[in-house]
């Protein structure tokens, strides 16, 4: 037997990468650290190439140019590497015709894992009941934390789980939720997908943010909401046209968003506030406005969303 | 010994599908069941005495390989095919991502498979032989040995029966890792198999009917069981296997090249 490789402190470096299939560019230079101890999520529109990302750094997909490494390594060169990676790329992809309990078996087999955490990953996710059962009757949600068990087989260091909360009804939702937490509290390093900012808006530390093959952020969730933000005040007032005029000539850009609301940029709260006043302009309220995480998301990725409409690729 | 781990991973998967206990035993089934049929229905013959009916009993009583094999073809394609059909080459490649090892390993599984069911089929079709024929006009009073595996062409055509059939299913994987498909393996396997002996029922021209047979996998393969007529102008036994073996060593290469080199 050889050592146990490390639980914590094992990153993914992406480096340069590019990956074109035909006439579409599916990842374009892109670059990025997955740090261990946190839930890096990974968001973008359907076709973005999250996907092809992840299948890259799993060796499962070649890049044109470019390395991924996980702890400093190509995947395709680890020995016994669900010791050190687990990942579940996609939960419908297991033969229907073996049980559960013999999917991971053979799983653990191929890495020399002690059979006994066979049954740990099953109760862990909640299938001991049905570890006998074949994949083929499971649902969408089974299938997942059978992709999860799998995953968490070799107690590895990179957790990567793409879209995991597809098909997972409420119970399952919060079940992957903490556990994303926990893996990642644990010292691990968990990179997960999404092409909806809110399922990972609570659970992510970093975000990446990816459209049409290209990195858009690599920031954490609070300074994400804080650019998109900007420097906006939004501004209550029974006299839109008047406060229009003041802000305009005072060099801002001011914007009737709803009947009784101007909002304004580039000018701070204090100077909008005092400009109004000047101008016996009256108000009923003033406010820095925060932009939802979700806002922040739609405005980095509107462009790739047309383009995903216009062609989309599931990437 | 990650290769060790893989075989053994691999030989899981393959035991805990449900179609594969079905598929080996019928593939055990048809290879006796159908050399039974042909030798029992020899076996009803009037032979004029000393003229012979038929010389090589061996190839005849391992008749229900040219059969049995298809359903080798069936199971060596879904081994690799399967992976592709449920996606599941993914897993398999995150769990070993040296593709040789995996590719290796599945042949390696797969080869043992097919020798132990061939093995059976095999001595099954020559221990109803055994039984039947010395009753019948192939009998010692009629100048026929009785089928012995100690008689060294009987016994080369056994295990050359079941060699025959390894090559075919290491023949067919190749095939299947390179189409990646089940339906588009077994029928190109079964055309490169039994298209030839349909061609030489209705080709004419010597010339080409020995080419024919020089080629064709099945064919020169089985030569493998001939016992007599050994100085036949076309093809040695061990020749006509060698044939096979480099129709399943090209697949097995085309299938690895195919492997490593596209995306999973």
């Amino acid at each position: 037997m050889t050592e146990s490789p490390p639980r914590s402190g094992v990153t993914i470096e992406v480096r340069g990468l590019r990956k074109r299939y035909r006439s579409t560019v599916a990842v374009d230079d892109l670059s990025f650290t997955v740090e261990p101890g946190m839930v890096t999520g990974f968001v973008g529109p359907n076709g973005a190439g999250k996907s092809t990302t992840m299948r890259i750094i799993l060796g499962l997909d070649a890049a044109d140019e470019g390395s991924a490494l996980v702890g400093g390594r190509p995947y395709r060169v680890l020995d016994r590497p669900l010791r050190t990676v687990g990942a579940l790329l996609d939960a419908a992809a297991v033969h229907p015709g073996r049980s559960a309990r013999n999917h991971l078996l053979w799983l653990a087999q191929s890495n020399a894992i002690p059979r006994r955490r066979v049954d740990e990953v099953l109760d862990l996710a909640g299938l001991a009941t049905v570890a006998k059962r074949n994949v083929g009757g499971f649902s969408l949600g089974m299938r997942q934390r059978l992709g999860i068990a799998a995953a968490l087989l070799g107690d590895p260091a990179v957790v990567i789980f793409d879209e995991p909360i597809n098909g997972l009804d409420i119970e399952g939702i919060q079940w992957i939720r903490s556990l994303l937490r926990s893996l990642a509290g644990e010292g691990r390093a968990v990179l997960v997908s999404s092409h909806l900012m809110s399922e990972l808006e609570d659970t992510a530390d970093h975000l990446l943010v990816i459209g049409r093959g290209r990195l858009l952020a690599d920031t954490s969730v609070r300074e994400l909401v804080t650019t998109a933000s900007g420097d906006r005040v939004a501004v209550r007032t029974g006299m839109r046209t008047e406060a229009m005029t003041t802000l305009a000539n005072a060099g801002a850009l001011a914007t009737i968003t709803d009947g009784e609301t101007v909002t304004v940029s580039g000018l701070p709260v204090e100077h909008v506030i005092e400009l109004l006043t000047r101008d016996g302009v009256a108000f009923t309220g003033v406010s820095a406005h925060r932009a939802s995480l979700e806002e922040a998301y739609m405005e980095l990725t509107r462009d790739a969303v047309e383009f995903g409409a216009a062609a989309g690729r599931e990437g | 010994m990650s290769t060790v781990y893989a075989i053994r991973a691999e030989w899981t998967k393959l035991r805990t599908v449900v179609s594969t206990p079905w598929l080996l035993f019928t593939a055990v089934a048809v290879t006796a069941g159908i050399s039974a049929m042909v030798t029992n229905a020899a076996s009803n013959r009037t032979c004029p005495v000393p003229s012979p009916c038929l010389d090589d009993l061996p190839k005849l009583s391992l008749t229900g390989a040219q059969y049995g094999q298809a359903l080798v073809v069936v199971l060596a394609v879904l081994v690799m095919s399967e992976e592709y059909g449920t996606r599941s080459i993914g897993v398999s490649l995150m769990a070993v991502p040296r593709r040789w090892r995996l590719y290796l390993s599945k042949a390696a599984v797969l080869t043992g498979v097919v020798v132990v069911i061939g093995s059976l089929g095999v001595l099954g079709s020559l221990l109803f032989a055994r039984q039947v024929l010395p009753g019948t006009a192939f009998s010692a009073a009629n100048g026929y040995q009785g089928l012995s595996l100690r008689d060294e062409p009987t016994l080369r055509a056994v295990y050359g029966t079941v060699l025959y059939l390894a090559l075919v299913a290491l023949l067919s994987y190749g095939v299947a890792a390179m189409l990646r498909d089940t339906a588009g393996s077994v029928a190109t396997m079964l055309i490169l198999l039994y298209v030839a002996p349909i061609l030489t029922a209705v080709v004419t021209d010597p010339r080409w009917l020995t080419r024919i047979e020089r080629v064709s996998p099945m064919i020169a393969g089985l030569k493998i069981q001939a016992t007599t007529a050994l100085d036949s102008p076309t093809i040695g036994p061990w020749q006509g296997l060698g044939v096979l073996a480099l129709w399943a060593a090209g697949a097995l290469l085309a299938g690895l090249l195919s492997l490593q080199l596209r995306d999973a």
